[in-house]
């Protein structure tokens, strides 16, 4: 998890300085081993020079071998740095010819240099030295003795130059190092540009401004730029939608307000109290209608900007129903309507919502049907299982419905009449086109769409699925 | 009263300090040297050193060039500080650990050709000398180079006889150096020795009993002897000519270094770092015929006033491995053993 403060350049830089620490550490070890053998090799040549120097001195009088010792062989063993020099000669009978140090070299060592000249490593005097050893033997007028013959000196010129090759190595890794870390500076201000630019240009953005972003970006950036974009079009979207509202509640308000306007006026220029009192009743229905429909806008407005349920309750559905039920059938509004109810289900159904709404709903949609339903419409306000549940399983969804036998909507307009102000062309009611679309939000709130379909072979159904949950602790069943 | 009380006291504190600084001194500050090099003859160093470091007690002990390996070898009593003109032995020493480090600005400005792994240091530059009795010249032209003591001891060998004296290669570590040094230079250093063989060569072991066995009219010449003791010697004994080869001269250096297990390390390196401080050189090249090594010295006794003097053909013996060849016993053997061969050819 990226925490916000996080700097990418930091994270960067610490990941290269991990990479470099770790691969570093085994590049300078790998230096160091390298080193150590090449000095190895390049005085190891001077062990075999003296070594072939002395050879080349051994001679063999009357079959047994003897040496003077040259010189020089000594001086190249010294080399440059005055090593201290040890040399071991031996006849093949065991014999130590001449040797001027007593060298730790084993029968082992001896069988070694039998078959070819070796070269290794070996402490003398509490001292790390080098030795090499050979074996030497010559053809003669008589059978001639085999010599082993041993060289080695102290480490100090080894690791003087091994020192030496390492600090090298090193200070090549060091500038390595310096010229990457510069490098990758530049390659993550480079990197980074598109991002600057993208910032850049959002801070300097106007706060309405949500336009399309036109901004040239890597490819690995282009998804970003997509995202916010489509972001920016749902942003739009929804003002548009916003904007339609509000022009669409000015309008709808706009109309009666006029009316009102127009009926006044007209009472006013009236000396006849007759019309003043059929003005009076046309303006207080009209505000009545007004209020109202005010009123649904705030509820509307209010679901709408609501965050989540918060209140959310188990309930029982049917309780409710037939609670709304009553209170309706004692209303004016369905005086001239059939309301009944049809629950067919075992009772109580459980299901978790937060009143209030739900109360809002089943009156809006009772109010709708009343209002779009010639007089004498049946309407029936039934709870049954979900369709589309597999009807053996154990029911966890009911779905709430209520029909009639009205006219119905043309197909064009159903899928519309959940927005605001939709009346499904119908121009010769009183409603506000609100009534569905609050329902649909509550509904909504509640996590299922409001489902509008015509009846055969006539009427309405409005219906929504709700999911059921258990009863609450010591309720009566 | 009172003044005299407290000068009492004041005498008595620095009685006490003095004797108790004299205890410390004689029971910390020895020094043991062990040297093949005569103490008459470096005496004003030694004197110099005993005056700048009074707490320290010099043990010097004169010895023959072999005696001084064999006690620098030994564990029960090692020396502090070795010195010897056997220059292969030195550099064995060193070789075979016996030596420790010197680091001092002294040996920063040490000529590098002078020493060997900053342990041991040619710190005299003594010239091989020729010396012959100054009635020698009476009776043959005298020599001023080896092929003028080869021709003498052919043409003038009834003059001779029994009469010219070397060193012992075999007794003489230092003897055995020069010879082995002459033989690298010159294969003819063989006809050399078949000439002195044939004239019944008398053989020394240090150049001090070869001065006198010509002071006392038994030899009337002298062939490799050290330049120091031979130039000392002439100067009190007027009848005794000291002549550098002019072809070539060798020049012999004494090496000192300072035990690996010096008793008294500080002590030692303090001295060795005097013998190669422009004061010790200085000492050593006015008033000792030992020849300072730096050229930063004036004085009688330079190298670089004797290279002035006798010219270019200066051959100091290397300080480096190669010497560690002539100590090689196989080496020696066969050496000697030829020495033998060769001294009696002649003869018989």
């Amino acid at each position: 998890m990226i925490s916000p403060r996080t700097s990418l350049k930091r994270r960067l830089t610490l990941w290269l300085i991990v990479i470099v620490a770790g691969l570093g550490t085994l590049l300078l070890i790998e230096a160091y081993t390298s080193a150590r053998k090449a000095a190895d090799r390049a005085m190891d040549g001077q062990l075999e020079a003296a070594s072939l120097t002395i050879a080349e001195s051994l001679q063999w009088p009357e079959g047994k071998p003897t040496l003077e010792m040259p010189a020089s062989a000594l001086q190249i063993l010294a080399t440059r740095w005055q090593e201290r020099v040890f040399y071991w000669l031996q006849a093949d009978n065991g014999v130590s010819m001449t040797q001027n140090a007593d060298l730790p070299i084993t029968d082992a060592m001896l069988e070694q240099a039998r078959h070819q000249p070796v070269y290794l490593d070996a402490v003398y005097d509490g001292r790390p030295i080098r030795l090499s050893g050979r074996e030497v033997d010559s053809a003669g007028w008589d059978t001639q003795e085999p010599v082993q013959l041993w060289v080695g000196h102290t480490r100090r010129g080894r690791d003087l130059l091994a020192q030496e090759l390492f600090r090298k190595s090193a200070t090549r890794f060091a500038a390595m190092v310096l010229i990457t870390a510069a490098l990758v500076a530049i390659a993550m201000r480079t990197m980074l540009a598109p991002l600057r630019r993208l910032r850049q240009t959002l801070r300097s953005r106007r706060a309405d401004d949500i336009s399309p972003l036109t901004l040239g970006v890597p490819r690995e950036m282009q998804e970003l730029v997509e995202t916010l974009n489509r972001l920016f079009a749902d942003q739009r979207d929804q003002r548009d939608a916003l904007l339609r509202f509000i022009a669409d509640a000015s309008h709808q308000l706009k109309t009666p307000l006029a009316g009102l306007q127009s009926t006044s006026e007209l009472a006013l220029t009236s000396r006849d109290p007759n019309s003043w009192y059929q003005a009076l009743n046309t303006v207080h229905d009209s505000a009545e209608r007004t209020s109202r429909l005010a009123g649904q806008m705030l509820s509307l407005t209010r679901l709408q900007h609501l965050g989540p349920g918060h209140q959310r309750e188990p309930l029982a559905l049917d309780r409710l129903l037939r609670e709304v039920a009553t209170d309706w059938a004692d209303r004016q509004d369905s005086r001239e309507h059939d309301l009944g109810l049809a629950i067919d289900l075992p009772i109580p159904i459980w299901i978790e919502g937060e009143r209030w709404a739900l109360h809002e709903l089943l009156n809006n949609l009772i109010d709708n049907a009343c209002r779009y339903t010639p007089p004498g419409s049946e309407i029936t306000l039934r709870l049954s299982n979900d369709e589309d549940e597999d009807p053996n399983g154990a029911a966890e969804r009911v779905t709430l419905a209520i029909e009639d036998d009205g006219p119905g909507v043309d197909t064009e307009s159903l899928a519309r009449l959940t927005q605001p102000f939709e009346r499904g062309r119908r121009q010769d009611t009183r409603g506000s086109g609100l009534g569905l679309a609050i329902a649909d939000s509550i509904g909504l709130r509640h996590g299922s769409r409001l489902t509008v379909t015509n009846r055969e072979p006539r009427g309405l159904k409005v219906s929504l699925t709700l999911p059921r949950c258990r009863p609450p602790e010591g309720s009566v069943t | 009263m009172n003044r005299r009380l407290h000068v009492g006291l004041g005498s008595c504190l620095w009685l006490w300090l003095v004797v108790s600084g004299v205890d410390i001194a004689q029971a910390d500050e020895r020094l043991i040297i062990e040297a093949a090099l005569d103490r008459q003859i470096v005496e004003p160093v030694l004197a110099a050193f005993a005056i700048e470091n009074p707490q320290i007690d010099l043990d010097y002990r004169d010895r023959s060039t072999l005696e001084v390996d064999r006690r620098a070898r030994s564990h029960d009593s090692p020396p502090d500080v070795v010195i010897s003109s056997a220059m292969p032995w030195q550099l064995a020493l060193s070789n075979e650990g016996m030596a420790q480090p010197l680091d001092a600005p002294e040996v920063d400005q040490w000529p590098a050709w002078a020493q060997w792994r900053n342990e041991v240091f040619g710190f005299t530059f003594e010239p091989v000398v020729m010396a012959y009795r100054l009635e020698l010249a009476s009776h043959m032209p005298p020599p001023e180079t080896h092929r003028d003591l080869l021709d003498l001891l052919t043409h003038y060998r009834q003059w001779l006889d029994g009469r010219v004296v070397s060193y012992s290669p075999r007794d003489s570590g230092v003897g055995y150096a020069l010879l082995q040094q002459d033989a690298r230079y010159t294969p003819r250093m063989w006809d050399l020795i078949a000439a002195m063989g044939a004239a019944d060569v008398q053989l020394e072991t240090t150049t001090q009993r070869m001065l006198e066995g010509l002071s006392d009219g038994r030899y009337w010449l002298g062939y490799n002897l050290l330049g120091s003791y031979a130039l000392l010697w002439a100067q009190t004994h007027p009848d005794i000519i000291v002549q550098v080869p002019n072809d070539y001269s060798l020049v012999l250096m004494r090496m000192a270094f300072v035990h690996r297990d010096a008793p008294h390390p500080a002590a030692a390196k303090r001295f060795v770092r005097f013998l190669l401080s422009r004061r010790g050189q200085h000492i050593l090249a006015g008033q000792t015929p030992l020849f300072s090594v730096r050229d930063d010295v004036v004085g009688p006794y330079t190298a670089q006033r004797l290279r002035d003097q006798v010219g270019d053909h200066l051959y100091p013996i290397p300080i480096n491995a190669t010497l560690l060849a002539f100590v090689d016993t196989l080496r020696r053997q066969a050496f000697l053993r030829r020495w033998d061969r060769e001294i009696q050819i002649l003869s018989e």
